[in-house]
This record gives structure tokens, sequence and C-alpha cells, in this order.
């Protein structure tokens, strides 16, 4: 069976060769080399051919001899009848014996194939000759086989390089004939061509010219027909010589390829070249953006197979250097090749402004590449010095760390920047690219040691890249201006919404956020506001969201940039310019902090690990380090003395502070210090970044709250609303409402807008002139249904108050909605005391005396009146009694004591956003406390049946009898009853479950004026 | 069986042979071509096949050749 594949896998191979060479198609992959293997297969297996016939192919044989006889062709003839006799009785490479059917075959093949043979000219080649001559070297002699000679120190015999080097008249002779392989491998035409060249390089000059020549210029391996160059004969530097002629030797049906022969130094000289971006190389070619090696190149001391692996590996290496260096290039804007359609870039890069995150990557490439190309020309140099000798695989030995570090970038490179499709936004390919390289930081660094250079070089990638983004945040929250005109930035500004509209600070800013869990990126924008902004990067903080690295201090940047901008509106007016320009001068910027800061730490950071080992080698250690630094300054100064600089380095030793005095002034990160680890990346940014954006944050947003109270009075603009909506300012709103409450009770209409306007500004202007332009009072409509009872009776009165910006960002409309809830309840219950307050007991006497004459007659009747009177009373007392105690619960215990609450976390608020979260806050627990939540709605309707009829009864009580029925007291006696104790057991209730503690004082009294009954 | 020298000489001077033959011929194959027709026809392919096979990929390859000249003109 295995047999069977064996010649399976040979046929394949072999008509895999036919196609190559009959159609030229080279690239197996090709579809039309596929179909033609199809095509092939299906006719070698079921074709409707007979098999072959020797007599029929003899027949033919001699017709075609005839033919060539009848063209009077005698020679050819004769040709024809000699060659395919001597064929037929010559031996085939798997075939025993002659005239066999595979002669006649082979025969056929060539017969069916032919093509018109009488007219083509043809003259037979002498080839016996050259054969024999062949055979003639002696091969075991000359590789010496079964002899042992100690060759020396220099394999190389004297004689061969002496002739080698020194005259040219003998090179001729010497490679034809004594150098057997030479003649083997050249084809009788091309040998003529080779002698040509020679012999056109004779005429050069004299013969010490021509040796100049050879030594100092390169041969042109890269043109066509070069001619060879000379080299050692030494079997060791010819292996490919001697394998090719194994192969020759071992199968007679091997054809060998026309191979260039260039030298190792050729082929350092172009892989350095490669590698420092060149696209027009010889060994290497660049086909649709792909590096290929040449597969006909050849040095002489290794064999093809082995040279092409190497030089594969190399060509790996450069298509990722090919591949940064277009990026680079493309970036730049100088690309000199047109692009791709994928990339549009250029189409853009016209109109569209820059996109800063990508420029700052590419300048840290090309930092790196501007290293890394001065390592390849100190090869190259060694090269030209020739003071050592410099192979290929030193070479790579040498470039390995480089090698390694490209390998890196190319694979950073391929995440970030190349897999990202085509017309992605700019905010999302730079917060990709960021997140690949802290991610790729975050990898490496988790390796510890042994990627210590990977992450080093990372980092001062990462450093370069984010400066684009530091920038911008450092502009927004130093100057309040969030520039980023390439839309860059996970942040960017609403345009159509001013600064000093009310809305600024909720809908100015989106906020972008790259999902990485799904598959591609995915843009969740959203208007958001300052504090959905950062609920949102919360929520989002589980799957791993945009530009990873600002995530902690996100929240503080958007509040700070947010507060600057509004701080820089509001100081327009009045703050000098140039006070301002100067300051700034003095600044630095965030960017430049962080890199101060991350190099104090690194520097220090370098000690750290030294923790671990004893305190001797961390000593010796930091001396080392000293000795360097030490020398690097001694240098400026032209000293070298390493002697010095040792006991320089000891002496600064005992002194702790040497690092800052003499490397603190330079901002660069030092990219030759590789040892440099930034272990605990992010605990580096935690010391490094977010310290200089808090401080900032810290700064801005204090300033913002300042001025908002200082110059924009915020405090006193939350008093002036609790004042008024709320009743804190007693005397003031009591005028207003009295008044109201009088002319119900005088049943007169005071449901008109400039009654009421009067009334307030008459109220409110005596005490707090400057308020009462800005307070108003207005009537909504209210659904007629709701009317009914008298209670509903202020329902549609509102209270306005108009806060000057910036302050309505914090007391808003809503706001404002949520006060007049309050308010309105407040008034009810002022009613409802009121009312009560109001009461005489003449009025009621009165009332008797006037009913007594009326039922003058009914003596029987006088007794009860009496009592009724007493019920009444009672009732009354009773109905104080509740109104008073939720009087008193919600304006002392509620109101009261949760604005001095609010009052005190104002003063602590950090930033705007907290500020408005905690008047939001203050006003939700005071909503919820008056019991207008909706979910407790049942405890307000009992009340509210409560005040009702408290106004119901005083109506009556000033009616007095007679006006109603006796049988109503029991009626408002009970109704009373059921919603007081109705009211006493909820609350009990809740108290007891220790939900609500701050009902306690109210179920407390009620419970005592329940217990009187 | 190719193991001694003088038989792959002998082979070596057989294919010479054919080479010329084969020019005589005109069939248009170079040595390599005509090493791996040897192989197919040793394989036992039918020479009548083989040769049909050929001429269809000569015409093929010309047909891709015509095409791809004239995408290069456009």
């Amino acid at each position: 069976m295995t047999h069977w594949t064996k010649l399976e896998r040979d046929l394949e191979e072999d008509i895999k060769r036919l196609i190559q060479c009959v159609s030229g198609v080279q690239d197996e992959e090709d579809a039309n080399f596929q179909m033609a293997m199809k095509f092939a297969w299906s006719n070698f297996r079921f074709h409707q051919f007979l098999d072959v016939n020797g007599h029929k192919v003899q027949r033919t044989i001699n017709g075609v001899h005839e033919k060539l006889l009848v063209h009077s062709d005698l020679v050819k003839a004769e040709s024809w009848k000699r060659l395919t006799e001597a064929f037929l009785n010559a031996p085939l490479p798997n075939t025993e014996g002659t005239k066999t059917e595979m002669h006649y075959s082979i025969l056929a093949v060539l017969l069916f194939l032919s093509d018109s043979p009488s007219n083509t000219n043809f003259t037979e080649r002498p080839r016996l000759k050259e054969a024999e001559k062949k055979d003639d070297f002696d091969w075991g002699k000359y590789l010496m086989e079964g002899e042992e000679i100690d060759m020396g120190p220099y394999p190389d015999t004297p004689e061969w390089s002496e002739e080698e080097s020194e005259e040219g008249d003998s090179q001729q002779p010497l490679s034809r004939e004594d150098s057997g392989i030479q003649v083997d491998r050249t084809p009788l035409d091309d040998q003529d061509q080779s002698k040509k060249t020679v012999q056109s390089m004779w005429k050069v000059g004299e013969p010490e010219a021509r040796a100049w020549l050879g030594q100092h210029v390169v041969t042109q391996y890269w043109a066509a027909k070069a001619p060879r160059f000379s080299h050692s004969l030494h079997l060791h530097s010819n292996l490919v010589n001697v394998w090719d002629q194994h192969l020759y030797n071992t199968d007679p049906l091997y054809t060998p390829d026309e191979k260039i022969c260039v030298t190792e130094t050729q082929v350092i000289r172009e892989t350095l070249w490669l590698m420092s971006g060149v696209k027009k190389l010889f060994i290497f070619q660049v086909l649709d953006g792909k590096i290929t090696v040449r597969n006909d190149v050849v040095v002489t001391h290794l064999t093809s197979n082995c040279l092409r692996s190497v030089l594969e590996h190399i060509a790996a290496y450069g298509q990722a250097v090919f591949r940064l260096q277009k990026f680079i290039d493309e970036v730049t804007g100088y690309s000199t090749e047109p692009l791709p359609p994928g990339s549009s870039s250029t189409a853009k890069r016209g109109s569209e402004p820059p996109f800063r995150t990508y420029q700052a990557f590419v300048w840290a490439l090309y930092k790196y590449f501007i290293t890394f190309k001065e390592e390849l020309t100190n090869i190259e140099r060694c090269i030209v010095i020739k003071d050592e000798s410099v192979t290929l695989t030193a070479v790579l030995d040498r470039l390995a760390p480089h090698l390694a570090q490209i390998k890196v970038l190319h694979k950073v490179f391929c995440t970030g920047v190349a897999e990202v499709p085509p017309d992605t936004a700019n905010v999302v390919r730079a917060s990709h690219l960021l997140n690949t390289l802290y991610k790729a930081i975050i990898e490496y660094d988790s390796l510890g040691e042994a990627s210590e250079q990977a992450v080093s070089l990372l980092f001062s990638l990462w450093v370069e890249t984010v400066r684009p983004y530091l920038e911008i945040v450092d502009e927004w929250i130093v100057h309040g201006n969030l520039f980023d005109p390439a839309k860059e930035f996970i942040i960017q500004r609403n345009k159509d919404v001013p600064v000093n509209h009310r809305d600024f600070w909720y809908a100015t800013y989106t906020l972008y956020s790259v999902s990485e869990t799904v598959e591609n990126e995915e843009k969740l924008s959203d208007t958001a506001s300052g504090s959905s902004a950062s609920d949102q990067a919360a929520a989002a903080s589980k799957q791993h969201t945009m530009v990873s690295f600002l995530k902690p201090v996100l929240k503080q940047i958007i509040m700070a940039g947010k507060s600057m901008q509004l701080l820089k509106n509001l100081e327009r007016n009045d703050s000098s310019p140039q006070k301002n320009s100067a300051r700034d001068a003095e600044r630095k910027s965030l960017y430049a902090l962080f890199l101060e800061s991350v190099q104090s730490r690194l520097r220090f950071g370098e000690e750290s690990p030294a923790d671990t080992v004893t305190e001797q080698q961390a000593t010796k250690q930091s001396l080392i380090k000293m000795q360097s630094i030490v020398a690097r300054h001694l240098e400026i100064d032209e000293v070298h003395d390493p002697l010095l600089a040792i006991n320089f380095a000891r002496l600064y030793l005992e002194q702790n502070d040497f690092h800052e005095k003499f490397s603190g002034g330079d901002v660069i990160v030092d990219r030759s210090s590789e040892s440099v680890t930034c272990q605990t990346f992010e605990l580096t940014l935690r010391s490094c970044l977010y310290p200089h954006i808090e401080k900032r944050y810290f700064q801005c947003c204090g300033n913002l709250m300042q001025t908002l109270k200082k110059d924009y009075r915020l405090v006193e603009y939350l008093q002036a609303m609790r004042n008024y909506f709320l009743l804190e300012a007693g005397d003031t709103m009591y005028d207003f409402y009295t008044a109201i409450f009088n002319k119900v009770l005088e049943k007169e209409s005071w449901q008109q807008l400039s009654f009421l306007n009067v009334q307030l500004q008459e109220a409110v202007g005596q005490r707090y002139p400057e308020d009462s332009t800005r307070l108003s009072i207005f009537l909504e409509a209210v659904d007629p249904a709701k009317k009914k009872l008298p209670v509903n009776n202020l329902d549609g009165l509102t209270l306005s108050y108009k806060v000057p910006w910036p302050v309505d960002i914090v007391i808003s409309s809503e706001c404002q909605k949520i006060y007049n809830q309050v308010f309105l309840l407040l008034l009810q219950i002022k009613w409802a005391k009121y009312s009560l307050d109001t009461l005489r007991f003449h009025e009621l006497n009165f009332a008797t005396k006037k009913s007594e004459g009326v039922l003058f007659d009914q003596e029987a009747a006088k007794e009860p009146i009496k009592q009724q009177i007493h019920r009444m009373c009672l009732l009354r007392v009773k109905l104080m009694h509740f109104v008073n105690s939720l009087h008193n619960y919600i304006m002392t215990r509620i109101l009261h004591s949760t604005g001095l609450e609010f009052q005190h976390q104002v003063e602590e608020a950090k930033d705007l956003d907290q500020l408005i979260k905690i008047h939001y806050r203050y006003l939700s627990t005071i909503h919820d406390r008056c019991l207008l939540r909706e979910k407790v709605s049942f405890v307000k309707e009992a009340i509210m049946k409560v005040l009702n009829l408290v106004l119901m009864f005083s109506g009556r009580w000033q009616a007095g009898f007679g006006a109603w029925k006796i049988e109503s007291i029991d009626k408002m006696e009970s109704d009373f009853k059921n919603c007081h104790m109705f009211l006493v057991t909820i609350l009990n209730k809740a108290v007891c479950r220790g939900s609500f503690p701050h009902l306690e004082s109210l179920a407390l009294s009620l419970m005592a004026g329940f217990e009187q009954c | 069986t190719m193991a001694n020298a003088g038989n792959i000489n002998a082979v070596r001077e057989t294919m010479d042979v054919l080479l010329e033959i084969s020019r005589l011929l005109n069939t248009g194959l170079d040595m390599e071509s005509l090493s791996i027709c040897v192989r197919l026809c040793e394989q036992g392919i039918n020479p009548e096949a083989l040769s049909s096979v050929i001429k269809e990929l000569r015409k093929a390859s010309e047909g891709l050749k015509v095409r791809i000249n004239k995408y290069c003109l456009l």
C-alpha cells in the first residue's frame, strides 16, 4: 500500500513539474495550476488511447526516415536512423533491457509531439566526446578519497590562493579545466558567453589595475550574465558544487538550474539594506508588498536549501520592517508609491486635520528605527573595516535583540493599527492603538525579566503615543478648551450648545467608549452629562472599554475639563489675559509632569528589585550604576578616568539625593537605560499620571466651587429657594399666604394673578427687595375633577424663581418642580392650621343663640345643644393637635434638620457634579419625607382627608348650628377617628420596622393624641 | 539499479540521444521536460495521453499569456 502511495506521490510530483515546465505557471496555489493538475490527472487516468505497439512505432520511425529521404534531407535521414537505433539500444533509467516497450513509448511521445521535422534546420550536435571528457575526471582523486592529509592551520593551499589573487591569465584555464565542477555545471554556450565576458575584461587595463578592480569593485551579480567571481576552490567553500555534483551523480535525470553565485558578504549587505528599508534589492524581492527570496541565488559554501531557509527567516523580519516603514511613510505623507485603494489616507490627508495619536506613534517608531539603523550602520562599518570576520550568523546574532524587538513592534502594529478596518473613526483608532499598547505592556510585564527589553521598548512607545491624549487633556483641564480637530479623543464637544446655556453641563460632551469584548470596535456614544458619563464609565468597566489607562481618572478629567471651561467663561469678563499667559508660561504641561514623575520613579524603581537581593549586591549594583552616571558626566568635561568615576560614585552614594541633583533637569525618558523595568505598570501610572490629573481636578473644581459660591452667590440662591418654597422666611411668607386665606374665608375670589403677585411682591419686597423681581407666582390649570374637595382649592398655585446662569445648572426647573410640590403641601397644612387657629368660641355661641331663637319651643333640644358645643370644642382640639403635630413634624423634624445637613454638604462639595447630586438628593429626601412619593400615597391621602375634614369643620363652625345637621358631627368624629387610627397604625408599623426613623416623632405625637380619645 | 556510475553515464548518454531525436522532430521539449516525459512514461502513462496533455497545456498557456498581455495593454 505504502509502495503504491509512494508511486502516486512521485507521479504527482512529476506531473507538477511538467505543468511548471510546459505552462510556466509556477505557483501551485494558482487556480490555473490547479485546473491544469486536474486536467492532466483525468487525462492520464481516463483516456481512450490504445497501448503502445512497438511495431507500429517502428513503422512510424521508418516512415519518418522515408519522408526525410523523399525530401532529400539525406543528412537528417541518416542522423534520424542512427539516433533512433542508438536510443532503442540504450539503457533507460528505470527499465531493464533495450528495445523495450518503454523505449517505444518514449519515442511515441516525441513522435506525437513532432512538428514538421522536415522543415526544421537540424544539425546533430557532437555529444559523445563531451561525455567521455567528463568521465575522465577522477573525482576520487580530486576529493582525496581515502587519503588522510594534515591540512594545517590554513586549509587553502597557498598555491591556489596566490594564483587566484595574483594573476588574471591563470584564471581562465584554471576554472575551466582544473575545476571539473565548473565545467560540468555550465552548459556549452553559456561557457562561451563567460569566455567572451572574460575576454572583454581583459581590455580593462593592466593586470595590476584589474587586480585592484577585483578587490575593490563588487562583481555585478545583480546584472544578468555577470561574470563569475573567482573564489577558493577548497572543498569547504564549494559545498554547493559538491552537493550539485552529488545530485548529478545519483540522479541521471537531474538538470541543474542556472544559479547566480554571490558571496556571503554580499548576502550580509543585502540583509542590512533590507533591514534598513531599502526596497530595490537583488536577493530579496518585493512582490505585491511581500518580500520573497530569490530562489536562484547561491553562496558557494552552503547548499541552496540551507541558504534559502536562512534568508527566508531574514525576509520575514524584512517584511515586518517593510510594513512598519510603509506605515511611517503613510502617516508622514512621505510615501512615494501610490497606496492601495484600501488605505485612502493620502486622499484624506489634504483636507483633514492631522491625526496626532498616529503621528506620535509613528514618531516613536521612527525614533526606534534610528537606533536600529545605527546598529546596522555599525555592522556595515565592521564589514568595511575588515578587522573581524563578519558572517551571516554573527550578524544575525548581533541583531537578535533588535529583531526580537521588531517582532514585538510588528505584532503591536498589526493588532493596533493594521487590523482596524479602513473607515473607522479616529477616536476608535486612537483608543484601540493605546489599548493595544497598554495591554501589550501588561502582558509582557507579567512575563518578568524574560521580556524586560520588550517592556521597556513598548513603554517608551506608549509614553510617546499617549502624548497627544495627555496634551488634549492638559489643554482642556487647564484652559477649558477641548482642542481635538481630528476627533481622536474619547470625549467630544457638542458644538451646538453654547457654554452659557443651562444645558451646558449636561449635554455638551459625548463620551465614546470602545467595547473590546465585542468582536470589533463598537461605539457606545451617549450625550452624557458629567454624572451620567461617569456612571456609564462605571457600568462599562466590566467589559474592557475605551482608553483603559484613563479610566480611573476619567471622571475627574471630565469634571475638571467642564469646570475649567465654565470657569474660563465666567472669568472672561473680569480677568486680565496678560496675567494668565504669564502664569501659563511658567506652568509645566501635564505631559512634562508625567515624564518627570516617570523618570524619577524609574530611577528609584531601579533599586527596588535589589531589595530582594542581598544588600551587598544592592550596593554593588548601585555603585556600578553610579559609576556609569558619573563617568558620563565626567566625559562631558572630557575626563576619561574610570577610577575617578568609581571614587566619585562612592562619594555620591552616601548622599541619597544624588539622583535628583545630578539628573533632575532633563525631561526626555532615557531610552538607553534599557535595564529600566516598569514593573507593575499600572502602579507606575497610578503614581506618575493620576496624581497630576487629580491635583488639577481639585484645583479646577475647587476654583469653580469657590467662584460659584463667592462671586455667583450659589449658597444665597439655595437659601432663597428654601426661604420661599419651603417657607423658611416665615414672616414674609405668612404675609403672603394669610392674605390668600383671608380671601378664601371671606368667600372672595383669590385666583387672580395680579392679586397674587401684588401680595407676593408686597410681602417679599419689604424684607428681601432683591428677590422680589425674581419671584413670581402662577396659576396652573388643574383638572377640575380634582377640585371638588376644599383642600384641593389651592392646587395649581406655582411659585417661580428666576435663577440666573450659571446657578441654574444647579437649581434647574426640574428642581423647582419638586420645590413647588413641597410648597403646595406646606400651604395646605398652613391653611388647615390657619383655619383652625382663627376659629372663635363666640362665633359658635352666637350661632347657638340664633338657633335657640329659632328652636325656642323645643326645650328638650337645649340640653343636647350644649353637649354638641362641647363635642365641637373637643373635636376642634383633637384636630388642632393633629394638624400641629403634622406641622411640627414637617417644619422642624424634616425641613429644618434636612436643610442643615444639606448646608453642611454644600460646604464640602468638591465639584459641580457633586453639588448637583447633593442638591438632588436633598430634594428627593424632603420629597420622600413629606410623604409625596407615589409609593406612600395612601398615607398622604389619609392626611389630606384629615386636612379636608379640618376645612369642612371650620366652615361649619363659622356657619354655626342649624346650618347643618347634627348628625354630621358624628360623621366628622368617626371620619377623623378612622383616619387617625389608620395613620397611627401605619406609622407605628413603619417605625417598628425601622425603615423610617424620622417618622417616629410624628407617630408618637399622633399616638398621644389618639390615646386621649 | 542506478548505483554504479557506468550505468548513470549510459543513461545520461541515452538522454542526450533522446534530446537529439527530440530536436530533430522539433517537439519543442527541453532537457528538463524531456526527463519528466521519460519518467512519466516509465511510470506507465500512456504516451498519446501524455502528448495530448502537453499540447493542451501549451495551448492553454498561450491563451493565458495573450490574455495577460491584453490586460497589460488595457
